[in-house]
């Protein structure tokens, strides 16, 4: 019994955590057509954030979220104002949104990770918070791992509560519907797009902080990370938060389990298997009514 | 659908003499450079045919294929594979061929996706592709990589190199002006429209794709010798199809001319700022791209075009 709580636990906290960073992605997808193949580098920047200040100024890793999120959703209207909104403008239709937001992916990816890499090289890093074991009916959890995924939940909670009853929320759900209809009833797209944008940063920043508590970093941290998302927003539908919850802790327990089964290097071919699945299936995603 | 209109068949024979003429011209530089430029001239045709025949799919569909290390891998993979039992220039060919017919397979099953739904998955099936390779040769070969003893000489290879080029150019040029280059322009206008006016649209994409697949497959049969040590990570390697895309991209990928100069300008630059910035050459390279995007979004053939409007 305790083994397969143990197992179940292990990818709903893998899960949690990929759940973080693809609804940061998916609502900068959903909204503005912004196909953010750098979210990963965002993440390992707030990861690396997170280190520094924890390691230089020895304060607690838990408080340092919210500065992380704050500083990360700045940075986000920052990239949205120099990068992302010229192409919104001068762009003819959605496709070539898609195919230019792409391209200014990889350049910002170059960029952030080289950068990162310059400053702090790319050795490995980490430090060590709340390692102790905890019992919880008869299996053993790391004590960091459960703070993270409590916070993983809590942020993709509190964010769907954000969409689902707020004014702001109930403006980004209006305007994935319909962009012009938005418009037209008073939804104003040159704040909410910046607002959206900095807040999808300011999700993967959080998500790089806690990742930061359980495991080491580096600067080529954030791929595999984007390719996650990439996958658990196909399964979830792309536009949908709630799809993208889910569709996370389905991928984690989908690896654990069938790391378990199968074999540990088969794990990237069962994620990819999924994805592929999922898309010559159902593309629309698994939720799609 | 009419015949192709002559006046888009007047410029191909013209084309593909200044093509085969290029050709000439080129196949004499192992003569005249040394080895290291005639290194840097390898990766600039490399990447020249790469973003040609991307363009050749890509380009009037609007679909965004993510999926060009796959097919460049399976063909490296076949010289690791064959190389000792077929002659090197028949492994480029079967590369080719492999590379197409994993392409037919793959956009039967696909090609209903647009958009995003297609760049995903095609990058989901490239990274399928790898990892697959990788889990077939540990449990059934027991190997991680495989070493290539028998490498052709240098100038072999440039030749090899250079006849696939210039074959994906003269491709192009011939698709362009088809009736099969103008189904691909009517699926990237509008795809239903085409479907309306009765353009077989799944059979004009699935043969496209594949006909585009056969160069990426026969160039990795050919650079594979390049390398003693093949695995599935460095041939696989997702950033070869980013590099194609962002290639034919920043050139103007509804162009012909625009993927070749913007392969030239690339592989320069990047050889340029990799010796002189060793450290921030990915930097400067990611600020470069961004700025291009931003402030030149046409691409570079958007130069030329803006300025021969102008005298016009």
């Amino acid at each position: 019994m305790g083994f397969w709580l143990e197992l179940a636990a292990s990818g709903l906290i893998t899960g949690g955590i990929y759940a973080v960073v693809a609804i940061g992605l998916n609502l900068q997808y959903g909204l503005m057509r912004i196909m953010n193949i750098s979210h990963g580098e965002f993440l390992m920047l707030g990861a690396y954030l997170t280190w520094l200040a924890h390691t230089t100024l020895k304060i607690n890793p838990i408080l340092l979220l919210p500065v992380v999120a704050i500083a990360m959703f700045l940075l986000g209207v920052v990239v949205y104002r120099l990068c992302f909104r010229r192409i919104a403008r001068a762009a003819p239709t959605v496709e070539v949104i898609e195919a230019r937001s792409l391209l200014v992916g990889f350049g910002l990816m170059f960029l952030v990770q080289n950068t990162v890499n310059l400053i702090w090289g790319a050795d490995l890093r980490g430090y060590s918070f709340m390692a102790e074991p905890v019992d919880i009916g008869g299996a053993r959890f790391m004590a960091n791992r459960l703070l993270v995924f409590g916070f993983a939940v809590a942020a993709s909670l509190g964010l769907l509560a954000l969409l689902r009853w707020t004014m702001i929320g109930k403006a980004v759900r209006a305007m994935m519907q319909s962009p012009t209809g938005a418009q037209l009833v008073g939804v104003d797209t040159g704040t909410l797009h910046p607002v959206v944008f900095g807040a999808g940063l300011a999700l993967a920043g959080v998500a790089g902080g806690l990742l930061s508590m359980v495991y080491e970093i580096s600067p080529s941290m954030g791929e595999p990370y984007t390719v996650t998302a990439l996958i658990v927003i196909t399964l979830g539908g792309l536009g949908s938060a709630i799809g993208s919850l889910l569709g996370g802790f389905l991928l984690g327990l989908v690896e654990a389990f069938g790391m378990h089964f199968t074999n540990p290097s088969l794990k990237m071919v069962l994620s990819y298997g999924v994805l592929v699945a999922v898309l010559v299936a159902r593309p629309k995603g698994l939720f799609a009514r | 659908m009419s015949l192709p209109s002559p006046s888009r068949m007047r410029g191909v024979p013209f084309a593909l003499v200044l093509t085969a003429g290029g050709g000439l011209v080129l196949a004499t530089l192992p003569w005249l450079l040394s080895d290291f430029l005639l290194a840097l001239a390898l990766s600039c045709l490399m990447f020249a045919a790469l973003a040609v025949s991307w363009s050749m799919f890509c380009g009037p569909t609007n679909y965004l294929s993510l999926a060009t290390s796959a097919f460049f891998g399976l063909g490296a993979y076949v010289t690791a594979w064959g190389l000792e039992s077929m002659p090197y220039g028949l492994t480029v060919l079967v590369g080719g061929l492999v590379g197409a017919a994993f392409a037919a397979l793959i956009g039967l099953a696909v090609l209903h996706l647009r958009g995003a739904y297609f760049a995903v998955i095609t990058f989901g099936l490239t990274e399928l592709t790898l990892h697959s390779v990788t889990y077939l040769e540990k449990t059934y070969a027991n190997t991680a990589g495989r070493i290539i003893s028998e490498a052709p000489e240098n100038t072999v290879i440039y030749w090899t190199v250079l006849a696939v080029t210039l074959l994906a150019i003269a491709t192009a040029i011939l698709v362009r002006a088809s009736r099969l280059g103008f189904a691909l322009s009517g699926i990237g206008g509008d795809e239903e429209r085409a479907q309306t006016l009765g353009v077989n649209t799944r059979r004009v994409k699935v043969i496209a794709f594949s006909l585009s697949a056969f160069f990426p497959g026969a160039l990795g049969a050919a650079m594979a010798v390049r390398w003693t040590y093949i695995e599935p990570l460095s041939v696989f390697n997702p950033f070869i199809g980013f590099q194609t895309v962002l290639i034919a991209m920043v050139g103007g990928a509804q162009t012909l001319l625009g993927p070749i100069v913007s392969s030239v300008f690339f592989s320069l630059l990047t050889e340029f700022l990799r010796l002189r910035f060793p450290y921030a050459f990915l930097i400067v390279l990611g600020l470069l791209l961004v700025v291009l995007v931003l402030y030149l979004p046409g691409g570079l053939a958007s130069l030329f075009v803006r300025r021969g409007r102008q005298h016009a």
